[in-house]
């Protein structure tokens, strides 16, 4: 039981706590703020598996942006006290059984050990690779992205005018 | 607000469900903008105000009725804590309108201390102004510089008065003492001090762009609807329109001056504030030529030992630091006037908010009333 | 060699010879290490508080603290420290106490978690990141939830609206503020901030010292105007402005919470003037002699100890002066300025530096700068300085 295996543990239930907060907790905004410390958690698994660029942007956007968009959907649209959430719906059979099923598959990847699922590369600094890696490699996928983008923010400008 | 309402009709907002974008917004009447206890409830659609309705009267002290019951120097103390930023033009104002009812004369001496005292005062109101104004935009700076030149006009104003802040130094007939020996003077360093101040006030407020771009263009006051609600001062003089009761219906002795009326067209705040910015320039040159022109001689008329002015009715105005402050008296021939009626210019400036407000956002809203320049005093009376 | 990483090496050294298991040495150094960056921090935020008190009052023309502790009031911070401390704990009825009392530890945590990749001096730094700048721009964004937090937890409708637009602003601002920072990194090839200190260490046409505000001083202007906003210091300060209607996000909080707050906006602005210095005044860098009776080595690091604090509380004497002059943009106005305004013109800095850089002439870096700011100047001198707004017509 090296450092790493403890404070990989140690990470892995605490992100899972906070996710499962964010699921079966009953008032939004503590389910929103659960969903950061998911999100912290995750950074730190990257951080864990060498991707330490990675680990930063997602703090940077998914903390610094998407939950900062829910919390101001959130408190838009809903008043103050009236937070809370219907944890079960309808599917829950369903769901129940697709998440079960996709759990079983994943455990029966990790132990038999598909190809996908080995160790990373060991890279000095991640950030100039990904850099060349976008602009060379992978050049196509990132205009087409960000052409993506550019309709999603044309399209919230239309949608969000007054007129 | 589209007809007048027929007073007597209790005004109800109607609270038409509240979410996020159509809010309901209480200011004060404690609050650190609202210059004194007076309740603003906007309506709110998002950031920009629909409506607002100015609630007033917690400051109302019975003014009028005490005036009934007091004769007519009894009311002096009174009038001053009418408008208690400009108490020397509540003072002129009151006097004058006495003495006109009288038709009584007073000596060439008093009439120049009066507009000397008057001018002083309308730069301390203006400062007062400026400072508050400045510190609700966010500008604390300002506020200190405009109290210290303030203090010096205060301490003027105690050498002469023994007061600081509610003087009660006109009376009917004159004034009730003479100057001290050291007020010329001392009159002079405060002028020679105050002239270069005015440019270094500019280059806090006036040549700021981030100053500029909160008051330019933001509670605009066309010239009809200033008309119409009766808006006087540097709120009329902030559309164009070139009254002032100083010029236009003179009184005392201001037609022996040579002074301008500042007026600005944009009918907005950024036009109020430079009409009052220019104001204090020349309330300065009043200043001056008064002094320079000071005749010797008494300050007080020959009155009869209690003032009886004969029956009849007067309506008297003065131009205050605010606007027109009018003074309606009916005297019976006894002692205490039969009806003592002030008509406040920060009352009257302070309906037209409303009106001023339509389509401001909320943050305008501390830099509109600012430009109105309110005192609650004379507004509650 | 006498820097702080062979310090803590040899002291790992002697640990292992005693037999003591890898573990205990260095949570020891971490123990420590963490100990003297929070007690900096709270020296600094009390200094920094006293500071601004003394710098408001002589520009208003008055004298400030004088008496606590005898020399101008020196010892006021730590009174008004031991004050907040024995305030009575007050949370508003109805307000989530989970999401109340955690608020003020995550924007304090987020604050202190900046300092871990400030290079202090050569060779002392907490540890050298390779994603120096991108975490600290990361860790930034964090303090922005803790406020949206206390807002909304402080069951108050003024305190929910004074978070979002604080948290508006902050959004708004981080996207210039980034891109402003990219060119120095595009220059120095790296975003480590050591390494970004001493991508510095030349000179430029050999007379200038080789920092980066030269070449970039358009994105060093950017910079320090979207860093203003993330602290909500005046001219940005809408969110916490206690003349306007809405009284801020902090409103609720009182006694040892408020002081949380507190001290994170001043731990916050040394971490933003701290970058600013890095990235663009030269970090450490400094006129410096060695000192009889030291190392070379340690003489270069105490005299760069001085030369970055001197750097960091210069920029930080400009962030007051700036509140104690200026007044407050109003909310549209401020976000039109930066999604208008600084964005645009970050932009053209960044394609500019890029296109310098890829066409290989260092020197064009120089000229590129000045252009862009002279075109800036140009535009704005160009507009009409009090225009007459027609009736109606707003600006």
């Amino acid at each position: 039981m090296t450092l790493k295996l403890g404070i990989f543990y140690f990470l892995a239930a605490f992100t899972v706590w906070a996710a499962a907060v964010v699921v079966l907790g009953k008032n939004i905004v503590r389910a929103a703020v659960a969903l950061i410390f998911c999100f912290c958690g995750m950074a730190a698994l990257y951080v864990l598996l060498d991707a330490e660029f990675l680990a930063a942007v997602q703090v940077l956007i998914y903390v610094g942006g998407i939950t900062i968009l829910l919390l101001f959907a959130i408190m838009l649209t809903s008043r103050i006290g009236v937070t809370t959430a219907r944890v079960v719906n309808d599917q829950v059979i369903l769901s129940a059984i697709a998440a079960v099923g996709l759990l079983v598959g994943l455990i029966y990847a990790s132990t038999s050990g598909i190809p996908a699922m080995s160790g990373p590369p060991r890279l000095p600094e991640t950030a100039p690779f990904l850099g060349r890696a976008l602009l060379t490699t992978y050049a196509l996928p990132f205009e087409a992205v960000s052409v993506l983008l550019l309709a999603a923010m044309v399209g919230a400008i239309i949608l969000a005018r007054k007129e | 607000m589209d007809r007048p309402i027929p007073i007597g009709t209790t005004v109800v907002m109607e609270r038409t469900g509240e979410t996020m974008e159509e809010m309901y917004v209480n200011m004060g009447p404690q609050h650190p903008s609202t210059h004194g206890v007076l309740r603003l409830m906007l309506k709110l659609d998002g950031e920009y105000i629909i409506d607002c309705i100015p609630y007033i009267g917690y400051l109302h002290r019975c003014h009028e009725k005490i005036g009934e019951n007091r004769n007519y120097t009894q009311i002096i103390p009174y009038t001053d804590r009418l408008d208690y930023l400009a108490s020397m033009s509540m003072n002129f104002g009151y006097v004058l309108a006495v003495e006109r009812l009288m038709g009584q004369k007073i000596p060439e001496r008093a009439e120049y201390m009066r507009v000397i005292l008057a001018e002083l005062q309308r730069i301390a109101s203006h400062l007062i102004w400026l400072g508050t104004f400045g510190l609700d935009l966010g500008n604390f700076t300002i506020f200190m510089y405009c109290f210290r030149e303030r203090e010096m006009i205060l301490d003027l104003f105690e050498s002469v008065t023994g007061q600081r802040l509610n003087y009660s130094f006109y009376r009917i007939g004159g004034m009730p003492m003479d100057f001290p020996e050291t007020f010329l003077t001392d009159c002079q360093v405060f002028l020679e001090w105050f002239k270069p101040r005015l440019p270094e006030y500019d280059a806090i407020m006036t040549d700021n762009i981030l100053f500029q771009k909160r008051v330019q263009g933001v509670g605009i006051s066309p010239p009809q609807v200033a008309v119409d609600y009766g808006l006087s001062g540097p709120m009329l003089r902030a559309c164009g329109i070139k009254w002032d009761l100083r010029r236009n219906d003179p009184y005392s002795i201001y037609d022996r001056f040579e002074f301008d009326i500042p007026v600005f067209e944009t009918c907005d705040v950024w036009a109020r504030y430079m009409v009052r910015r220019r104001e204090m320039e020349e309330s300065v040159k009043i200043v001056e030529q008064a002094l320079a022109q000071l005749p010797p001689g008494e300050v007080m008329a020959k009155m009869p030992k209690t003032i009886k002015p004969p029956a009849g009715q007067i309506y008297s105005r003065a131009e205050s630091p605010r606007g027109e402050i009018g003074f309606y008296i009916i005297s019976d021939g006894s002692p205490k006037p039969y009806r003592y009626k002030v008509r406040s210019p920060a009352y009257v400036n302070l309906s037209a908010l409303p009106e001023m407000l339509k389509g401001c956002l909320v943050a305008d809203c501390v830099a509109v009333l600012g430009s109105v320049d309110i005192v609650l005093g004379e507004v509650d009376r | 060699m006498m820097t702080f990483a062979s310090l803590v090496e040899r002291f790992y050294a002697a640990m292992a010879a005693w037999g003591i298991p890898w573990i205990v040495p260095t949570l020891v150094v971490m123990v420590i290490v963490v100990s003297v960056v929070l007690a900096y921090i709270s020296v600094a935020a009390m200094f920094m508080i006293w500071w601004e008190r003394k710098i408001s009052a002589h520009i208003q023309v008055r004298y400030g603290p004088m008496r606590v502790g005898g020399w101008h009031g020196w010892a006021q911070s730590i009174a008004d420290g031991i004050k907040l401390l024995l305030k009575e704990d007050i949370i508003p009825a109805g307000a989530d106490k989970v999401v109340f009392v955690l608020a003020p530890m995550v924007v304090f945590g987020a604050t202190v978690a900046a300092y871990v990749t400030i290079p202090w001096a050569p060779g002392l730094i907490v540890r050298d990141l390779n994603i120096g700048i991108l975490y600290m721009v990361s860790i930034s964004s964090l303090v922005v939830v803790g406020i949206i937090m206390a807002g909304w937890s402080s069951n108050n409708k003024y305190a929910t609206l004074g978070a979002l637009r604080s948290a508006a602003q902050a959004v708004s601002y981080e996207v210039p503020l980034v891109l402003s920072l990219l060119g120095p990194v595009m220059i120095a090839g790296t975003m480590s901030m050591g390494k970004l200190v001493e991508a510095q260490s030349g000179r430029w046409f050999g007379i200038l010292p080789g920092w980066f505000v030269f070449p970039q001083i358009v994105a060093f202007l950017i910079y320090f105007t979207c860093a203003l906003a993330e602290c909500n210091r005046l001219p940005f300060d809408i969110p916490e402005a206690e003349s306007e209607l809405v009284a801020g996000f902090h409103v609720e909080y009182s006694g040892m919470r408020f002081a949380m707050f507190f001290l994170a906006e001043y731990a916050n602005m040394f971490v933003v003037s701290a970058i600013a210095t890095t990235v663009f005044l030269g970090g450490w860098h400094g006129p410096w002699i060695p000192l009889p009776g030291l190392p070379r080595e340690v003489a270069h690091g105490l005299f760069g100890l001085v030369w970055f604090q001197v750097k960091c509380y210069f920029l930080i004497f400009v962030m007051m002066w700036l509140r104690w002059t200026l007044a407050r943009l109003r909310v549209d106005q401020l976000m039109a300025f930066a999604w208008k305004v600084l964005l645009p013109i970050s932009f053209a800095n960044l394609i500019v530096t890029g296109l310098v850089l890829v066409l290989g002439k260092q020197a064009l870096l120089y000229v590129g700068g000045i252009v862009i700011l002279l075109l800036v100047a140009i535009l704005l001198a160009a507009r009409p300085a009090a225009r007459t707004v027609r009736v109606g017509e707003r600006t």
